[in-house]
């Protein structure tokens, strides 16, 4: 049923909807002057940062409508209405529209603007998809992953069976696992093109065992939460509230603040409050090496040589340091996770805050790397066509950095069903 | 570099049996006498090339450690191929696999081809569990048999390279159904059907960017 005419854009189908569908099209309006997205404040270097500023509010919005749409959502009777007009809608489509070609275009052209364009439409489209689903889906979304998925997925195969509802949720490790492969196929055109070598980050990030750590954290959160599961069916009456409310107290106590604030930590800051951290967990995991890696592409850094090192070289090494970075925050995130399981005393609240507190300064950390990198980038003396090439670099890194982020967060929320089955 | 497919392989079997060793022994062809206790599970990852396709072996190396024991569970799921490790100059952990073994299958799905194997060879001396005995269990069990040594290397790559080869014929049989990852096979790259409209849009992306992103 997944035809790819229903990736049609939105607007055109909207207009002849009933009227509760017009208002969240104004509200969706409203929130596009609104929207951003807190995360990308804090490395403060806006003019750089255009395209992928527009980039992520284009998504947010879309998430917004979503949320809009969700929350606000008319009565089932009327949503299955909707759903049922929608289908007729796609069903005409089919019939016109030509086939995938003008669709999918978009979405496979690899520069940035493209991919900008792919995503609005798809986010647009994916939101009736996601009102029909229920609010649900919404947490199978995250924002980041729908990032990944844009722009790693070119027949949106993945796509469609992550939004078909009835399967297991979206396997991040999966998506990342595909963007890689999709990466490593384009890399092999542009050799035959004799195009350079492009540096991939979800290769890298598989390099250093980042995604089968991830993975395996997977695992343990889905096990976790088949056994909260069996928990809660086989409880009932107060003793089910009891536990229902100590789970979303747990779920409350692990949620991200929205917008850090400008960190300028120092690598011993950053240290400290890693190791402070680790004891509150108190588990045997450590960042040490997540440091001692940090330290060396410190090293590196003021010992580079601009007239020598060329940008894409410098490029390359700061999309290897984000991935080598993170591969090793999500490797102890994974450690935490199988040592919490083990550990006798438990304490809960404790090892919630302490791990908000480790997601925190380590996605600081990886803003701090992409920030230095790019002044680097930046001080390439560079004219004409080079200073766009070298801005499209800065984005990128920009970009990777944003994923790097979310990956530790995402890992992060892995851990939530971990902590929760220590608290009941 | 890539592949044509991805095993998951696990090595399963009581504690300081010597599953890490072999692992190292096998990816890294060293040896290290004093091992830390594995936490969990580890990884390691080998291409080898069997009936000239690469093939990428992922290997997940699970604790022996009891308290580990329900973690380690839940990692088996989606594995093509398990190295189950006994030590030969201790009997108690060869009178463990029928547990592992139960585990092993009750975790993971029904094909998974599975390598007995009775470690630390090179220690004749002090050997509690003949030869024939591990051959009699493997046979009875359906399993592939071998002693090795994680210390001298011996059979090790073999270990491996066999379990491999297994899961390839049951491949090329139609045993497994290479689509569905829960199998734990995973088709590499170049071997994905090829999306029609996917050269054309490397070439796109190709002539924007010029090597950038």
């Amino acid at each position: 049923m997944w035809d790819d005419c229903e990736w049609e854009p939105l607007e055109p189908q909207m207009q002849d909807l009933p009227k509760s569908e017009g208002r969240t099209q104004e509200s969706q309006q409203e929130n596009e002057e609104k929207s951003t997205w807190g995360g990308w404040g804090n490395w403060g270097l806006s003019s750089v940062l255009s395209t992928a500023t527009s980039l992520t509010s284009q998504v947010s919005q879309g998430i917004t409508n979503v949320l809009e749409t969700g929350i606000g959502a008319p009565d089932p009777a009327e949503l299955a209405r909707i759903n049922k007009l929608e289908k007729e809608k796609i069903k005409t489509l089919s019939e016109t529209t030509t086939g995938d070609e003008h669709l999918e275009k978009p979405i496979l052209g690899f520069g940035l603007g493209n991919l900008v364009q792919g995503m609005t439409k798809l986010v647009e489209t994916t939101s009736t998809k996601v009102i029909s689903g229920g609010l649900d889906t919404l947490e199978t979304i995250g924002k980041k992953t729908m990032e990944v998925l844009q722009e790693n997925d070119p027949g949106l195969k993945k796509k469609r069976a992550f939004l078909k509802l009835d399967d297991d949720k979206p396997i991040l490790s999966q998506v990342l696992r595909d963007a890689k492969e999709k990466a490593e196929r384009e890399n092999k055109e542009l050799e035959k093109k004799h195009f350079k070598k492009k540096a991939n980050y979800e290769t890298l990030f598989d390099d250093h065992q980042g995604l089968v750590h991830l993975e395996a954290l997977e695992m343990l959160s889905k096990q976790c939460d088949i056994k909260l599961q069996s928990l809660l069916e086989s409880a009932s009456g107060a003793a089910l509230n009891d536990m229902q409310e100590t789970l979303d107290q747990i779920k409350e106590l692990c949620e991200l603040p929205e917008e850090d604030e400008e960190e300028n930590l120092t690598t011993n800051e950053i240290k400290e409050i890693l190791e402070t951290a680790v004891s509150e967990i108190n588990v045997k995991i450590t960042y040490d090496r997540l440091i001692s890696t940090w330290q060396e592409i410190e090293d590196w850094l003021a010992k580079l040589n601009l007239k020598i090192c060329n940008k894409n070289e410098l490029h390359q090494q700061a999309i290897e340091s984000l991935a080598q970075l993170t591969a090793i925050a999500v490797e102890q995130f994974h450690k935490a996770g199988e040592l919490l399981l083990i550990k006798e005393h438990r304490s809960t609240a404790d090892e919630a805050v302490a791990l908000e507190q480790l997601t925190t300064t380590l996605t600081t950390l990886i803003g701090i790397a992409a920030a230095r990198f790019s002044e680097k980038l930046n001080m390439i003396v560079a004219e004409g066509s080079e200073k766009e090439e070298i801005n499209s670099l800065i984005t990128n890194v920009f970009f990777e950095a944003a994923n790097s982020s979310s990956y530790i967060q995402d890992a992060f929320q892995l851990l939530i069903p971990v902590l929760q089955v220590g608290a009941v | 570099m890539s592949y044509a497919y991805l095993f998951k392989y696990i090595i399963i079997g009581d504690t300081g049996v010597g599953k890490s060793c072999l692992l190292l022994q096998f990816t890294d062809k060293r040896f290290q006498p004093v091992h830390d206790l594995t936490i969990g599970v580890e990884f390691g990852a080998r291409m080898i090339t069997i009936d000239g396709k690469q093939i990428k072996l992922q290997i997940w190396d699970t604790a022996g450690q009891e308290a580990f024991r329900s973690i380690t569970r839940s990692y088996y799921r989606g594995a093509a191929g398990a190295l189950l490790v006994y030590d030969i100059t201790r009997r108690e952990t060869f009178n463990h696999l029928t547990t592992w073994l139960d585990d092993a299958r009750q975790h993971s799905n029904s094909n998974m081809v599975i390598m007995l194997i009775g470690n630390k060879s090179d220690l004749e001396s002090r050997r509690e569990v003949k030869k024939e005995e591990g051959e009699a269990f493997a046979r009875e069990h359906g399993l592939v048999f071998m002693e090795t040594s994680a210390k001298t290397a011996a059979n090790v790559e073999e270990a491996f390279i066999n379990t491999a080869k297994e899961i390839y014929e049951k491949i090329q049989e139609g045993v497994f159904d290479i689509n569905n990852e829960a199998n734990g096979i995973k088709i590499g790259p170049q071997h994905s059907p090829t999306n029609p409209s996917l050269p054309g849009a490397a070439g796109q992306g190709g002539s924007q960017g010029g090597g950038c992103c």
